[in-house]
């Protein structure tokens, strides 16, 4: 469950402050060896954060599947590097690098679930990020839980016309409608959602907000 | 394409943070100079479904699946400028809140799929736009421009990566630009028929691509353009022949060669820089030389147009 920091800027740049510790410790790619520090960085930052977690109310299960989201794309980059280097030391690269993304991942969840949308909006006023970025910032969170419902509402109308035909399943057989159609579709979510905003806006400036 | 945290060095990290950094905060200048603002909430919506769009991934070859980045349909709909603050506000949101990309990448991620998909798929698209007058010519523009900012954007994110000591670039630049080649025609498809769908109901929603409008905006082709030139030069350099060319084979050949006696010496190749970076002595050769040709092209081109304000005076 997400819940807003009582200090956001301090826990936002808390939180980057542990994310490039454990993201930029190094992982032996220089040619020596993976340092010990390293390792107790990675894990230290993953015991921290798992603890984070527990204590923001998540459990390891469902810490669990957010850092599971996040593996394959690790284990795509990590393995082809470890194919690069040298064979005795494959196994000691693939395994750092993949400590180290997993480990950074996963202080990121902490200073997600920690944060929540809003404390992430008040953390970069906080920090003095630019007024027009935090605004778009804002807006697009704002958003982004009307986009996601009114993607879900097109699909749902889109199977309920064409029942048992998947959105991407006749990609081989006809690429051209199928592409064209999911266009049509995604052209329709973004005028929905641009007429959206210019009402929100109208009626914003009609009731002389941000003049 | 989202790099996550744990593979970009130190020195990567810092250098592609403070170039997307200096991006951001002139895109925020040039958009406060616009005399046209654009809500906040109305770049927020854009930023919503950029986000939406990206979190579909649609396979696209075996193994390989890939989603849209939107940096080129952004940059038609709202302008470079605009499309670089709302892709910037859309990776931090999916850095932060979502972990899909890294912070330490944010700035690999914001110039691969930020900047360089915004400026390089605008410019090539107000070109073909400006060859094939009408809505025809924008939604034909804003294929090619986002399949060349797809592949300009692999193409970035490969050299982050090896920059990085994770790959030799020679191995990583084929295999990203292949499997990226099929990405990028789902993108080039997706944006021609998301855009031929707008120009149909809301063509006011359309700010660039074509010739009048593209020509309102000379900076930002200039700079999409810069984009395009930087990027050939850093990926081809590395793949240039060290045979010599026609000129020194017939030197060799006719035994002058010898007699070549340079007046000045290059003053790239006798620093340290240029002997510490091995094989990547070629990339900062060709972006210097790209970096001051284009200085030199900027100032040639400012007097010239000074000298002809005078005389038109």
């Amino acid at each position: 469950m997400s819940r807003t920091a009582e200090r956001p800027g301090l826990t936002l740049a808390v939180g980057l402050a542990v994310i490039l510790t454990a993201a930029l410790a190094p992982a032996g790619l220089q040619g020596g060896p993976t340092p010990l520090y390293s390792w107790c960085i990675w894990s230290a930052v993953l015991a921290a954060a798992l603890l984070s977690l527990r204590r923001s109310g998540l459990f390891l299960a469902a810490t669990l599947v957010r850092l599971a989201w996040v593996l394959p794309l690790i284990l795509l980059l990590a393995l082809p590097a470890a194919f690069f280097a040298p064979p005795e030391r494959r196994l000691e690269i693939a395994g750092a690098l993949t400590a180290r993304a997993l480990a950074a991942a996963s202080a990121g969840v902490a200073l997600a679930v920690r944060l929540g949308p809003a404390g992430f909006v008040a953390g970069l006023r906080a920090l003095r990020v630019p007024e027009r970025l935090v605004e778009v910032t804002a807006a697009a969170l704002s958003s982004l839980i009307l986009v996601l419902r009114q993607v879900r509402a097109m699909l749902r109308s889109r199977e309920a016309r064409r029942p048992g035909y998947g959105a991407w399943s006749p990609l081989t057989v006809s690429p051209r409608r199928t592409v064209r159609g999911f266009g049509r579709l995604v052209a329709a979510l973004l005028l929905r959602s641009l007429e959206r905003a210019e009402c929100l806006d109208r009626a914003r400036r009609a009731r002389g907000v941000g003049e | 394409m989202h790099i996550p945290d744990g593979f970009v060095s130190a020195p990567v990290a810092a250098a592609t943070w403070a170039l997307a950094g200096g991006s951001v905060a002139v895109a925020l200048r040039a958009e406060r100079r616009d005399p046209t603002p654009a809500p906040a909430g109305v770049l927020g919506a854009l930023a919503a479904f950029v986000f939406a769009a990206q979190m579909i991934n649609v396979p696209v070859a075996p193994g390989t699946s890939g989603h849209l980045v939107g940096a080129t349909l952004l940059a038609m709909l709202v302008g470079p400028w605009r499309a670089v603050i709302v892709m910037a506000a859309v990776l931090a949101i999916q850095a932060v809140l979502f972990q899909d990309g890294g912070l330490t990448a944010f700035g690999a991620n914001l110039l691969d799929m930020g900047v360089a998909g915004a400026f390089a798929g605008y410019a090539v698209a107000t070109l073909v736009a400006r060859a094939v007058r009408g809505p025809r010519g924008t939604a034909a523009g804003a294929v090619v421009g986002a399949f060349v900012s797809t592949l300009s954007a692999a193409a970035l994110t490969a050299l982050w990566l090896a920059l990085s000591g994770l790959y030799p670039l020679r191995g990583i630049l084929p295999v990203m630009l292949v499997s990226h080649a099929a990405i990028g025609l789902l993108e080039a498809a997706l944006t021609g028929a998301i855009l031929v769908t707008v120009l149909r109901w809301r063509p006011d929603l359309v700010a660039g691509g074509d010739g009048a409008s593209g020509a309102r905006r000379p900076a930002a082709m200039a700079v999409g353009l810069f984009a395009v030139a930087l990027t050939a030069a850093a990926f081809l350099a590395p793949f240039a022949s060290s045979l010599p060319d026609g000129l020194e084979r017939a030197a060799l050949d006719l035994g002058f060669a010898a007699r070549q006696n340079p007046l000045v010496a290059s003053p790239l190749e006798q620093s340290p820089l240029f002997a510490a970076l091995g094989s990547f002595a070629p990339v900062l050769a060709a972006v210097v030389g790209t970096l001051v040709v284009a200085a030199i092209a900027w100032a040639a081109a400012r007097s010239l147009s000074k000298a002809g304000d005078v005389a038109h005076r």
